[in-house]
């Protein structure tokens, strides 16, 4: 082995919610050369840390240095009238704190990703409440687990495997002491992966939970079929449901970016509910970006509420609908937009995105992204979880300390030093 | 040196050191109270104010992610109370739940300077240091839970008590916790299969131990370690009717447990208005048979030394309960017809089963609200040792702590109480005896039960409750002079004073003045590191690193708080626990 190789154990992969935090990453002359345990998209991220970087800020397309950059942020931002700070969830708590510090001194708007996926599981929360569930809990004692409008094997490639597939203290044989079930309107990768597979009509999830929850309340339903099911392939769903000894159901975008969505949520939550009085059972959104979960507690703590958080008045206002980033945008209220960790103009709808291009645009990220092309400021940031340590939250809301495994590139910060230098010159702007 | 104060002429209430009301100056030099300073000393005139030493709240859920999900789930609690940011402070919101910020801000403005949050799941600590980040101007503790991991079941089912102990060494060092809090013990783990455990000897599902076995073992190690603070205990069967019975039965289990200092107590009962239900004679234990059981518990408290208590007072109005004790609220959620929300939040491993959020209203016209609320007033009134009794409304659960000088007011004033009495229902006239009680609080009474006492039962006396000296510099001053001012015929007074200290000083500096926050103070937290014996320490690494590469799915590297988020805030004390053998 030669001096300049090293290994780290234990280490946080930081792209999905499932925040796996066992693999054993290698290092040679500073560079990433191995990564065990990690999925085939964690192996990508690792190792492939240096590619689509950039090096340098950017005003306008041209390098200029790091102070140069900070001071032009600094004057957009004293300029602007209603800045929107967006992104945050592929970004450590750290920065967080920083980004909420500045849209409460320029009495701004923040936001942060979970408006554009999970966002309407916190409206369903906020009418009904959500037993939550946590994943070794799962692991440990889930005799039935529910997969809806969730694939996993795609974008949590080892939830599946890590999780649900793994023997637990109270299922000592999962393939035989746990069910699996895919409730979807697609046959996707995971169906291979599970005992059933249940195909629903489009757009028809908030018809089938409803019915569900009636028939475990012990309603007749005077119907055949609901959502393409027949009434008593549904009634042998509720009763096995019903019971289970400890039920699980995930939650992905299928359910909250379909057509009821919030309503789809709150269905969903009154079902596991109902089904408490006679079992056990738990619920778990399949959150996407490794720290999003993060986003929405660093958020909670310091504004109060979850996203969409608006200072105009010098308190923290929380109004899904009109503070989130998209419909912020779509109005055509930012005059200003600084997005930290996160790529609005490769996910927004068209008309966020037009009007992304008439404002002046702060973009601080690792990579190149579609939204740096679009950016007046451009600056490079260090990669948390590989470049710099913090904190985020797994999908079930276990905090993990994230690792420095490797140095940035020459003269990159984390986004907390960035943000903190934003702040400190926005200071001294506006003192004057 | 510039930062020393003189507080003059102000009439000082400081019950540890028999100071009772007497004029008296205070010295102040590096945030600590000194005998005297120079002459260079800034002067506070505080003719015609009271002086006591900061607020203690021994029981108050200020942060960690029930908190979060209480102020997620329920936007409507915060939405009318905006909090606005000045040049030194920052903005947030004020309602049941308050952001972190406004969480210390308000602390400092009713003049409280040391809380203790009482239910820190372990494997979640990192969040929590890294909220106290943003929690300004108070000392904190944290108490982690205990009474249903299965490490700790583990431990019990050997009836290895060394083991136990060692396993609560770690977790305070790893987490940077106080002492040890145990939450219905068994019976939030048999809420993994729906159940709950009401009796103290009803096996635990999956493990064959009961809840006396759990919370005797766990109040022997701390007892073993030498903890300053005694096991910290919400009992099984909360909530219901006539469980002054059980509650009762569970103190006297903790008897035989041998306390490591003589004369002190070896349990901390708390928010005992939850868990001292009464039961009119021939009753049933629902809720149209609630009796208050204030005064019956106040005879076996004047009794029976072992045990401290807090009151966890029910105040009228909007509250928040959340605690680790799931099953409860999922029976309270179902109480509101299922209309309520309801959050569950397991914890893997450490809380299976997990913690219940249910927002909720205590309302006068409702007798078992009312009755509730008279139950630990009529118990404070009865008790002939406060510094075993400690004011608190188990915030946000019997109500938010903004509430606390409503409380302080009602056991200052017989006047005040009579008005209640009046609003509330008539029942309470009839099952519980508040209306015939004639005593009053007196100031020295008070400055016991919200600062002398905590701090003892917490064990931080050294530095916290008193305004002897050494002690931190936390003073809280009042505006009303108590030889011109007859507190008790005018209750409205003393809501507004203990609303709204005059001067709070945290460690020297003066954190507010009249409702108005000068500075954002920066918290410290205060941990026990207890030392163990290199066998046993070596053993019970192995043996918790085995248990938690089984049982959870993240590693064991990676459990511990790091360093950076501690180190600039934390005061640890290490104790001597090396004579436990491995
Ligand atoms: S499943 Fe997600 S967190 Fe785990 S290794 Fe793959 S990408 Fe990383
Ligand atoms: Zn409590």
């Amino acid at each position: 082995m030669s001096e300049t190789r090293k290994t780290i154990e234990n280490v946080p992969c930081t792209f999905c919610g499932c925040l796996c935090d066992d693999l054993i990453i290698e290092i040679e002359d500073g560079q990433i050369v191995k990564n065990t345990n990690g999925c085939a998209i964690s192996k990508e991220k690792l190792l492939g840390c240096n590619e689509n970087r950039l090096l340098q800020p950017l005003i306008n397309g041209s390098p200029v240095s790091l102070d140069d950059a900070i001071q032009h942020v600094a004057e957009i931002i004293a300029s602007s009238r209603r800045l929107l700070i967006y992104g945050l969830s592929s970004t450590e708590n750290d920065a967080h704190r920083e980004a909420y510090k500045i849209a409460e001194l320029v009495r701004g708007v923040v936001d942060n990703t979970s408006s554009v996926c999970h966002g309407p599981t916190i409206l369903g929360v906020q009418s009904s409440g959500e037993p939550n569930a946590m994943l070794a809990e799962v692991r440990n004692r889930s005799d039935l687990i529910i997969y809806w409008g969730s694939n996993p094997a795609a974008a949590h490639p080892r939830h599946i495997p890590r999780y649900i597939k793994k023997e637990g203290e109270y299922i000592k044989d999962p393939k035989e002491d746990r069910e699996i079930w895919l409730v979807d309107i697609r046959r996707t990768t995971t169906a291979r992966m599970v005992n059933k597979f249940i195909q629903i009509n489009p757009a028809s999830d908030l018809e089938v939970l409803l019915t569900l929850r009636a028939l475990v309340r012990g309603h007749v339903l005077d119907v055949d079929e609901v959502g393409g099911l027949k009434i008593d392939q549904l009634k042998e769903m509720a009763e096995h449901m019903k019971s289970a000894k400890y039920g699980t159901l995930f939650f992905g975008l299928g359910l909250t970016q379909s057509r009821g969505s919030h309503r789809n949520i709150d269905a969903a939550i009154r079902l596991i509910q109902d089904l408490s009085a006679h079992t056990k059972w738990t619920m778990m959104p399949m959150r996407g970006h490794y720290n999003v979960a993060g986003a929405n507690k660093t958020s909670t703590w310091m504004t109060g509420y979850p996203y969409a958080v608006d200072y105009a008045r010098g308190y923290p206002r929380y109004q899904p609908g009109e503070y989130t980033a998209v419909d912020i945008l779509a109005n055509g209220e930012a005059d200003a937009l600084l997005n930290i960790a996160s790529d609005p103009v490769a996910h927004f709808p068209i008309d966020a995105v037009e009007h992304i291009k008439k404002i002046p645009v702060i973009n601080i990220d690792p990579k190149i992204n579609m939204t740096s092309k679009l950016a007046e400021v451009n600056i490079p940031s260090a990669i948390a979880g590989i470049e710099c340590d913090g904190a985020a939250t797994r999908m079930d809301g276990l905090p993990i300390y994230l690792k420095k495994v490797i140095d940035p590139p020459e003269g990159i910060l984390p986004d907390r030093e960035i943000l903190r230098m934003i702040y400190n010159s926005l200071m001294k702007v506006l003192k004057k | 040196m510039n930062d020393e104060i003189v507080l003059k002429n102000g009439r000082v209430f400081d019950p540890m050191n028999g100071i009772n009301g007497e004029i008296k100056d205070i010295c102040i030099s590096n945030g600590k109270i000194v005998e005297k300073v120079s002459g260079s000393a800034k002067e506070i005139d505080l003719k015609g104010s009271t002086v006591m030493p900061g607020g203690v709240d021994m029981h108050t859920h200020i942060l960690g992610s029930k908190v979060n999900m209480a102020r997620m789930m329920c936007p409507e609690t915060n939405r009318h109370s905006p909090y606005l940011a000045t040049k030194n402070t920052r903005g947030g919101v004020g309602g049941i739940t308050p952001n972190s910020y406004v969480t210390g801000y308000l602390y400092s403005i009713m003049g409280y300077t040391t809380v203790v949050e009482p239910a820190l799941p372990p494997e979640k600590a990192l969040s929590s240091w890294e909220e106290i980040e943003d929690i300004p101007g108070l000392d904190i503790g944290l108490l982690p839970l205990f009474g249903n991991s299965m490490i700790t079941f583990r431990y019990i089912k050997e009836g290895d008590v060394n083991g136990l102990a060692a396993y609560i060494a770690w977790i305070l060092k790893s987490v940077g916790g106080l002492g040890v809090k145990v939450v219905n013990p068994g019976g939030t783990y048999a809420w993994a299969y729906g159940g709950n455990i009401r009796e103290l000897d009803t096996p635990v599902p999956q493990w064959d131990i009961t809840p006396r076995q759990i919370m005797h073992g766990l109040a022997e190690a701390v007892e073993l370690l030498g903890l300053p603070h005694q096991m910290h205990l919400h009992p099984n069967n909360l909530g219901k009717v006539g469980n002054v019975e059980t509650t009762i039965a569970q103190l006297e289990a903790l008897k035989s447990v041998k306390g490591h200092k003589k004369g002190r107590s070896v349990v901390h009962l708390t928010h005992m208005a939850f868990d001292c239900l009464g039961m009119v004679e021939d009753g049933k234990p629902e809720w149209k048979y609630l009796a208050s059981a204030g005064e019956e518990f106040a005879k076996y408290f004047n009794k029976n030394k072992h045990f401290t208590t807090d009151l966890g007072q029910i105040t009228f109005g909007p509250v928040m309960t959340m605690t680790g004790d799931g099953p409860f609220q999922f029976s309270l959620y179902q109480l509101t017809g299922g209309k309520a929300k309801w959050a569950n939040l397991p914890v893997e491993v450490e809380l299976p089963g997990g913690a219940g959020i249910v927002p909720f209203n205590f309302v006068p016209t409702s007798p078992a609200h009312s009755l509730q609320w008279a139950t630990p007033l009529e118990f404070a009134l009865n008790v002939d040792d406060i510094w075993r009794c400690v004011m608190t409304t188990d915030h946000p659960n019997g109500g938010p702590f903004m509430k606390y000088p409503l409380v302080i007011a009602w056991l200052m004033s017989k006047k005040l109480r009579g008005e209640w009495i009046e609003k509330a229902h008539k029942l309470v006239q009839e099952r519980s005896h508040l209306s015939e009680i004639e005593r009053e609080y007196t100031l020295e009474e008070i400055a016991i039960t919200t600062r002398a006492a905590p701090a003892k039962i917490l064990g931080i006396e050294r530095t916290k409750g008193h305004l002897g000296i050494g002690a931190d510099a936390d003073i809280t001053v009042y505006g009303f002079d108590s030889e011109k001012l007859n507190l008790a015929a005018n209750p409205e007074k003393i809501i507004k004073h203990f609303s709204q200290a005059k001067y709070t000083f945290k460690g020297g500096v003066q954190v507010a003045k009249k409702g108005v926050v000068g500075k954002h103070l920066h918290a410290r937290v205060f941990s026990i590191h207890p030392r163990l014996d290199d066998g046993l320490s070596i053993r019970s690494e192995k043996e918790i690193a085995d248990m938690i590469g089984k049982w959870y799915c993240h590693s064991y590297e990676n459990y511990t708080v790091p360093a950076r988020y501690r180190e600039h805030l934390e005061i640890p004390t290490e104790i001597d626990s090396t004579s436990i053998s491995a």
